[in-house]
């Protein structure tokens, strides 16, 4: 997959922020509560028995995904001196199993953002909102992504 | 033949049914619409995870989309507690439940 040197940088300082977020696992955000979302609706015991056994071992995998993304990146990036650098295509070789960390850790960004943003529609948007453009972006290297490997 | 034979046992068979109609319905995972995850993916997850083929995988999809949720699998409860956790490991948004009568 192409993608240029700036994507890259935004990307990786993306994934930075995701990982401290979630090393910090605070259980009332409502990004953490959706990343590890209520089984049970009409069970609080249920639900909370399920949470106990399953949410380290889900963010651990988040965690896990963030840095493979990273690594594939080639992070730590220096941020691009000029445009032309920063508009730089690199083209990424991904395994079967990069794609997949790859489409989660896209996939867990969005769902953080999207809980930021207070999206609850599909055609939420709001253009002064410079993180609408962020999550967009995500949501179209996602959508490339799936598209190449399908 | 003593008169037992005539009491009515009624309740007691009802109670058994209801326990077996209890038992005998199975436990389900069911998979939420959000306005996050797209589509393309949500029919990729269906495909990886549980080997459906595309155009199970697509009418699930659409089910969750246009009607707000799917069931995605059915069976023994542990196994749907098992793939809830797969679902949410992908970042969609899965419960589980019993079936409903």
């Amino acid at each position: 997959m192409p993608l240029t040197r700036i994507e890259a940088v935004n990307l990786a300082e993306l994934l930075r922020q995701f990982r401290e977020l979630i090393q910090a696992t605070d259980t009332g955000d409502p990004a953490m509560q959706r990343l590890v979302p209520d089984a049970y609706p009409d069970d609080p015991d249920a639900a909370r028995q399920f949470r106990e056994l399953t949410a380290s071992e889900l963010l651990e995998h988040r965690d896990a995904d963030a840095q493979a993304v990273l690594a594939s990146l080639g992070a730590p990036l220096t941020a691009p001196a000029t445009d032309a650098e920063a508009l730089e295509e690199t083209a990424l070789a991904l395994s079967p199993e990069q794609v997949d960390a790859w489409l989660r850790a896209l996939t867990a960004l969005r769902l953080v953002l999207a809980s930021r943003l207070h999206v609850e529609s599909e055609d939420d948007h709001d253009p002064a909102d410079p993180r609408f453009g962020v999550y967009e972006w995500l949501g179209y290297r996602l959508e490339t992504l799936i598209e190449l490997t399908d | 033949m003593g008169m037992t034979v005539l009491a009515s046992p009624d309740i007691h068979e009802q109670e058994d049914l209801d326990t077996a109609i209890d038992s005998d319905r199975p436990w389900q995972t069911v998979v939420w619409n959000d306005p996050v995850n797209l589509m393309s993916y949500v029919v990729r997850v269906l495909q990886q995870y549980f080997g459906y083929p595309r155009d199970v995988a697509t009418t699930l999809m659409l089910a969750v989309h246009h009607e707000g949720h799917a069931v995605v699998c059915e069976g023994p409860r542990e196994q749907m507690e098992l793939h809830a956790q797969a679902m949410h490991d992908y970042g969609l948004w899965a419960t589980i439940r019993k079936a409903p009568q």
